[in-house]
């Protein structure tokens, strides 16, 4: 009997579907967010803008397109030994199915052409600058007392520097609200200086002098490490920030500079 | 219907093992290939668990650093190239002349040091672990870090310069075989789609190969002989390694992946009784894959700060066009079938579901601001794993259990066939779904070990246990290949319905191949013998 035979197998996709939507669902918690970690700055919210927007054409287009060959697969099995009509093929059709994903590829292009300018806006001459020194097995930064930034007291000279060791991971502190830029440093190999709240990575190239800037939006701390194998410890080359008030900051910067040990004067 | 006969030489007895170890027969050699890829196939898979092992938990000590490096470097070099590049090279080879109706490869003695080369490349890859330890800095070999590793990674180099050599040679071989040995009849446009594939991968194999074994000479130069081409504090560039490295193997994903979609395409329309639904788009869409490969090397390299961003950010986007192309005209080959659901076909239907996720999840790395998230993480590893397990290595079975009786003259046993497929696509998709969602959460790839607080040990340890489901899945598989090898031989020349000219002679084929060929009128002279050509 084909027709029971058919039901047995809708009931079972139905189940296959129920049982992944459960799966989904239980996990989804863990990952709000649409399964991104929280955008702390105005760039990684806009790629989390575009994250979610292509995320939602690839479901639909994984939904579209795995559900019509589940339909093709239960609707066409053969149920007769009669030659099915030979089609060999129609033009419109090829040009419909290419032009569609043309246009949704020129969408999604353009859009993501969009955000990629914003996010790589360049720095403001004024802003805060941090020197990144990535070796193995852990991060330097250095901040210059002569860019410290918005608001920040008459220019001093100097600089201070956190260091960190693969055991002893460093923090540093960057304040809410304002653009930070980062110059990536490397004497040795290839990092990848990464931080997921940031939505952002930036290689670190023996060589090149690589920046980006952010501006962070929300306090708190954060923790990121390298993403370019790196040598036995790459693992451990963790990192951490915390984003503050600006006041905060100024007094954690008075702090450092009181701490001779970590101020070189130039 | 009239056929064509053909002479048939005269061939001297050998030892058995005289015989193998000499043959220049395609078949034999086919064979060679397939056994050898298989076992490399095997060993990267153990490596595989070994690294999902240490995986497992958070903060693991199953292997130190050095150790869980060395592992994954090894578990990608065994599977890409001595498992998936050259088990196509053993596919084509066996298959190829049949399916053109040819009596062997053009120039069988090079055909024969093309696969001869591979297994001495395998071991000395591997002999890295005798000598203070194979090569720990990935199959990318990203420099600087590669100047500075151990002997491990000089024996790579040298094997990989090898298996470039076998590749480049075997592409020659299976371009002039398919330009100049197609049977009577058999224009370009009559050529089953297995072949095209192989042609095309032969297309971007001569072209991309020379250039990776000119960098890894390079990097060879700059460990051994002082030079200084990615060092720049000897006035090199560290990233001309990567544009050298990913302008071969950018196309070499293509090379991985258009033989199994050949393999499909010859599958789909014998079980779903119906022709290729666009044969002559297909074609150009493989030529458009193979095409643009070249043209989006770069976007492995976004968040070097060091490239054209927009440009390969199109390009990437725009690879998506042939492949859809090629998606939809697979449904439309099940559209309106009769479809039945033997081995080859379960995994051609696995590998339609599957390469769809790899397809679609590959998009995100075209949005070139999303890449700058996901790029290095979890994420990347679970797109290549859709298009290189749940892409390839399906279509790998696929063309086994759909092959193994021309080839051994056998049938594997459907009921085996069922029970390791159910359990590799579940155990795949409990391995490589979960690395999406580590990955946007920020797991870097090629970490040895996690903290704790980071929160990844539910979908680590998910992760885990589906790929030891996939080892779990290959106990049926080999319990079937053994059960069919104590068989006698039984198979008829055509136990499918098959369309093309290697269902027209014996399983296994005689020596010379055919005694005879039919007339080819179209993609199909089996199906047009058949059913005539009214079928049409």
């Amino acid at each position: 009997m084909p027709s029971t035979g058919k039901l047995r197998v809708i009931r079972r996709v139905n189940l296959l579907i129920s049982a992944a939507l459960l799966a989904i669902a239980s996990i989804s918690p863990a990952f709000a967010g649409w399964g991104m970690p929280e955008p702390i700055t105005d760039q990684a919210k806009r790629i989390q803008d575009l994250w979610v927007f292509t995320l939602i054409i690839a479901v639909a287009v994984f939904f579209a397109v795995e559900g019509a060959l589940l339909y093709a697969i239960i609707r066409y099995r053969k149920k007769s030994d009669a030659l099915p009509k030979q089609t060999h093929g129609s033009t419109a059709l090829e040009i419909v199915w290419t032009t569609i994903p043309v246009l949704i590829v020129i969408t999604l292009f353009s859009y993501s052409f969009i955000v990629l300018r914003d996010v790589e806006k360049k720095a403001p001459s004024d802003a805060l600058s941090i020197e990144v020194d990535g070796f193995q097995f852990s991060w330097q930064f250095t901040y210059d007392l002569a860019r410290l930034g918005q608001g920040q007291a008459p220019a001093q000279e100097g600089t201070f520097s956190i260091i960190g060791t693969a055991a002893n991971e460093p923090t540093f502190v960057i304040p809410v609200g304002e653009p930070v830029e980062f110059r990536l440093k490397s004497n040795d190999v290839i990092h990848s200086f990464y931080l997921p709240n940031f939505h952002y990575k930036l290689d670190v190239v023996p060589g090149r002098d690589n920046r980006f800037v952010i501006t962070a939006n929300q306090t708190g701390e954060f923790t990121g490490q390298c993403a370019e194998l790196c040598g036995i410890n790459h693992a451990l080359m963790r990192f951490h920030v915390r984003v503050v008030e600006r006041a905060e900051f100024d007094t954690w910067v008075a702090e450092q500079v009181a701490n001779k040990a970590t101020v070189r004067q130039p | 219907m009239t056929s064509i006969a053909i002479p048939r030489p005269a061939y001297a007895e050998r030892p058995w093992i005289l015989d193998w170890l000499t043959t220049v027969d395609h078949k034999k050699l086919g064979i060679l290939y397939l056994y050898t890829t298989m076992f490399f196939f095997a060993v990267g898979g153990i490596l595989a668990l070994l690294v999902r092992a240490q995986l497992a938990v958070a903060d693991n000590t199953f292997v130190n650093n050095d150790a869980y490096n060395q592992l994954f470097t090894m578990h990608a070099s065994a599977m890409l190239f001595l498992f998936i590049i050259p088990v196509w090279a053993g596919f084509g080879n066996y298959i190829v002349p049949l399916q053109i109706g040819a009596a062997d490869m053009a120039f069988p003695r090079i055909n024969a040091l093309s696969f001869w080369l591979i297994p001495p490349a395998g071991l000395l890859m591997f002999s890295g672990f005798l000598f203070g330890g194979a090569s720990d800095v990935g199959w990318t070999a990203y420099s600087p870090l590669a100047r500075s590793s151990g002997v491990g990674l000089d024996l790579w180099i040298i094997a990989v310069i090898i298996l470039g050599v076998s590749s480049t040679i075997g592409a020659a071989n299976f371009m002039v075989t398919m330009f100049r040995m197609r049977a009577p009849g058999m224009t370009m446009f009559r050529m089953p789609i297995f072949c095209w594939t192989m042609l095309v991968t032969a297309v971007l194999q001569l072209l991309a190969t020379p250039v990776l074994a000119s960098g890894l000479a390079m990097l060879y130069i700059d460990r051994n002989f002082g030079g200084s081409f990615f060092d720049p504090n000897g006035g090199g560039n560290a990233i001309l390694w990567q544009n050298i490295f990913w302008f071969y193997s950018h196309p070499a994903v293509y090379i991985m992946i258009l033989p199994g979609m050949g393999i499909i395409s010859e599958i789909l329309p014998v079980f779903a009784r119906k022709p290729l639904f666009g044969y002559k788009a297909f074609v150009f869409a493989t030529m458009g894959i193979g095409g643009l490969g070249f043209s989006v090397w770069a976007h492995h390299m976004f968040t070097t700060g060091a490239v054209l961003k927009p440009w390969f950010g199109f390009m990437t986007f725009m690879i998506g066009v042939p492949t859809g192309v090629k998606m939809f005209n697979w449904l439309g080959t099940l559209w309106r079938g009769s479809i039945t659901f033997e081995a080859p076909m379960l995994f051609a239907l696995g590998f339609l579901s599957m390469f769809l996720i790899g397809g679609i999840n590959g998009t995100f790395s075209a949005a070139v601001p999303v890449d700058f998230a996901i790029h290095d993480t979890y994420f990347v590893v679970a797109h290549i794993h859709y298009v290189l397990f749940g892409g390839a290595v399906f279509a790998v079975f696929a063309g086994l259990y759909y092959w193994f009786p021309k080839i051994w003259g056998r049938r594997l046993d459907e009921r085996l066939a069922r029970i390791h497929f159910a359990l590799q696509f579940i155990g795949f998709n409990l391995a490589f779904f979960p690395m999406h969602l580590l990955g946007l959460d920020g797991m870097p790839r090629r970490i040895a070990t996690y903290s704790e607080s980071a929160g990844w040990e539910t979908l680590n340890l998910i992760s885990t246990i589906g790929a030891f489901l996939i080892g779990v899945a290959m106990i049926p598989f080999i319990i079937n290949v053994v059960m069919a090898f104590l068989r006698p031989k039984d198979q008829p020349n055509d136990p499918w319905e098959g369309n093309t000219l290697e269902w027209w002679t014996t399983s296994p084929p005689p020596v010379h191949n055919f005694d005879s060929l039919p007339e080819v009128h179209s993609e199909r002279p089996l199906w047009d013998l058949r059913h005539g050509n009214a079928a049409h």
